[in-house]
């Protein structure tokens, strides 16, 4: 009953005329860099962190959360006109998008977009709210044993399921927790692998990492694409933006499926929206009559696959907010974004500010009815982004990426950092090496080292307290499962048919 | 061949951060665990995913077609990554003596008078009105600290 007066509160605080203000400007900006290629929701929040230092925190995390759902409207737009995902996991969106855009069929593939994302967006936010409660009232259970096993399972589960070498992810994931381990160490209070840097006593920022991995190295993948002349054209909006009848009896039941399978893998760390998008993508094919068509623009190809991806962040939200452990790269800047306001989330903030969660939670519904009246009759507005020349558009975000870096400790260092982090995340893309999980240790490396020497501290250095209760017996055995598993989907896949979407 | 170098990059990084570790002067109080322990299983874990990748090398050289990426090739277009590189690397070395609007403005007109080529008018306009209107907006509204440099204001 208390929760419910929460939930019913929250809507109260989302509803706040500045808290509106705060929703549409996150989603506005999400739209925006969904849109453009080359900066990402996670490049977008971090930027942002030093920008709105001070601001009622509510208000902020509320804009920030609205960048990371809001993206991913806009990613479908990009992907359907130039076939570049503007974000990561429309990557299947741009399959059938773009088939359908080259026959004419521009306006109806952007209309099942945003129609679809905003129904399973919906969908997700309802999840959200129904699963939030009773994860918390586990989690209160939990000790520096938990956490530490928990964070152990997020961190395997997306080192060994993003990407396509499980020893890279693992790699990636270890980087990162070195990375965290830079600066002062705060139980002993010794400066720790600080190389003489008087800067680096108080840690690399994961703002300037992140901006680095995401944004800088983005643009350096651009403009060598612009040096190449390999840039793609952007299509022009054609068809009527609206469907016809036949074509919303196709999409509907893909909207509902993608917005279920998009929810439920977004709530297991790891595997994020573009395994999401590329599951409902395999599902729509395999029950589709007709499933010769995807490729060559078919409707459930765009509608499943974006709704799926759209869910899946407010699934992504459930262990953020609940557990306070991401389970992915966007998510853990999130929880860094969270952090630098002071605000740790997890089951005791439901209990602490009730307001801030459900005022946040409750702003995505809004949010969501926002989004899609900017995507579908304002998309025209967000479309003339794509006619930027990308030549002018990706030497700003360095421009922009500087102004930020600057901004929070107004040292050349982060700038520096930036340029190392641009290099670092050029060459991993060329290599294979997946960022996500470089993200995500590192924004959990401090929280993770502090809980293991916790535990270590209550069990008087004995590690049997790793497996001493049903949780960490049961988070170990998940993480064990979660290593294997890249091993065996191999073999499942060679026994089933061969309906690879690639 | 891209595969092997992760893997001698990957051994001389842990061969680094365990002599980083080494240096760090331990202070045994109350903490039963240290500093070092903690980076020590890092160290460690490296080393596994040094080993994971060995096993990965050693599976791809048996089945040479069952790589998903193709391997890295150095190819003479990536001068461009470098050349940009040091370009970047320049405006940060000019970012604080010069102050953030000439040198902002100096580094994205170049970059632009070469990506985007021909188009003078919109390449000077974007460069100095960014530069300026982003100096002032972050500075005096936002109160966000930008390096002033050599300019008065």
């Amino acid at each position: 009953m208390e929760t419910f007066t929460h939930i019913l509160n929250g809507f109260s605080v989302a509803m706040q005329p500045i808290n509106l203000w705060y929703t549409f400007l996150g989603v506005f900006m999400g739209t925006i860099i969904g849109v453009l290629p080359g900066i990402g929701p996670s490049a977008g929040i971090a930027l942002l962190i030093p920008i709105t230092y001070g601001m009622n925190p509510t208000s902020a995390l509320i804009m920030m959360a609205g960048i990371y759902y809001g993206a991913k409207y806009g990613g479908s737009t990009t992907a359907i006109l130039i076939r570049t995902p503007g974000e990561a996991a429309s990557v299947m969106t741009s399959i059938d998008g773009y088939e359908m855009a080259k026959k004419g069929r521009a306006g109806a593939a952007l209309a099942v977009s945003a129609i679809g994302s905003f129904i399973a967006g919906t969908i997700g936010v309802v999840g959200l709210t129904l699963f939030a409660v009773p994860l918390t009232s586990i989690a209160l259970k939990f000790g520096p044993a938990e956490y530490f096993t928990l964070m152990l399972f997020a961190m395997t589960a997306v080192s060994t399921l993003t990407g396509n070498s499980p020893a890279k992810g693992v790699l990636a994931t270890v980087f990162g927790l070195v990375i965290a381990t830079i600066g002062i160490d705060l139980q002993s209070g010794q400066a720790r692998y600080t190389m003489g840097i008087p800067e680096f006593q108080d840690g690399v920022g994961f703002v300037v990492v992140v901006v680095g991995l995401f944004a800088m190295a983005e643009v350096f993948r651009g403009l060598e694409d612009i040096f190449r002349g390999t840039a793609p054209p952007a299509m022009k909006i054609t068809g009527k933006l609206w469907l016809t009848r036949e074509e919303w009896r196709r999409s509907i039941g893909p909207i509902w499926r993608g917005g279920l399978i998009g929810f439920v893998i977004g709530v297991l760390p790891g595997a994020g929206g573009t395994i999401a998008s590329i599951m409902s993508y395999t599902t729509e094919k395999r029950l589709s009559r007709h499933p010769e068509e995807f490729g060559h623009g078919a409707i459930e190809g765009v509608a499943g696959p974006e709704a799926a991806n759209n869910s899946d962040t407010a699934g992504a939200l459930v262990p953020l907010l609940t557990l306070g452990v991401p389970g992915g790269g966007a998510t853990a800047v999130l929880l860094g974004a969270f952090i630098m306001y002071g605000v740790q989330p997890g089951p005791l903030l439901f209990q602490t500010r009730p307001d801030l969660v459900w005022g946040l939670i409750n702003s995505m519904y809004i949010g969501n009815i926002m989004l899609v009246i900017l995507n579908l009759p304002l998309i025209g507005l967000f479309v003339r982004l794509l006619y930027i020349p990308q030549g002018i558009l990706f030497p700003l975000i360095v421009a922009i990426s500087a102004i930020g870096a600057y901004a929070i400790n107004g040292s050349t260092v982060d700038l520096w950092l930036i340029l190392f982090f641009g290099i670092v995340g050029y060459v991993f893309g060329k290599v294979d090496i997946p960022v996500a999980p470089l993200v995500l240790s590192l924004v959990l490396g401090g929280i993770m080292e502090q809980s293991f020497r916790q535990a270590m501290t209550i069990s008087g250095g004995d590690v049997k307290i790793f497996y001493g209760s049903t949780i960490t017996v049961i988070l170990l055995a998940m993480s064990v499962i979660s290593v294997a598993l890249p091993f065996i989907i191999p073999r499942l896949r060679a026994l089933g048919s061969s309906g690879d979407p690639s | 061949m891209t595969d092997r170098i992760i893997f001698v990059c990957t051994l001389l990084l842990a061969g680094v951060y365990f002599w980083a570790t080494a240096q760090i002067p331990s202070l045994e109080l109350g903490d039963p665990l240290g500093p070092k322990a903690f980076p020590r299983i890092l160290g460690i874990g490296l080393l596994v995913s040094a080993a994971m990748l060995f096993m990965e090398i050693l599976r791809k050289s048996k089945k040479p077609k069952d790589g998903t990426a193709a391997a890295w090739r150095w190819e003479p277009h990536q001068w461009v990554v470098v050349a940009i590189s040091v370009w970047t690397a320049l405006y940060i070395l000019t970012f604080e003596p010069l102050g953030f609007m000439i040198s902002t403005t100096v580094y994205l007109l170049a970059l632009f008078a070469y990506f985007n080529r021909g188009r003078w008018l919109m390449n000077v306009l974007t460069s100095v009105l960014f530069s300026v209107i982003g100096y002032f907006a972050f500075t005096k509204l936002l109160g966000v600290n930008l390096a002033r440099g050599i300019l008065p204001f």
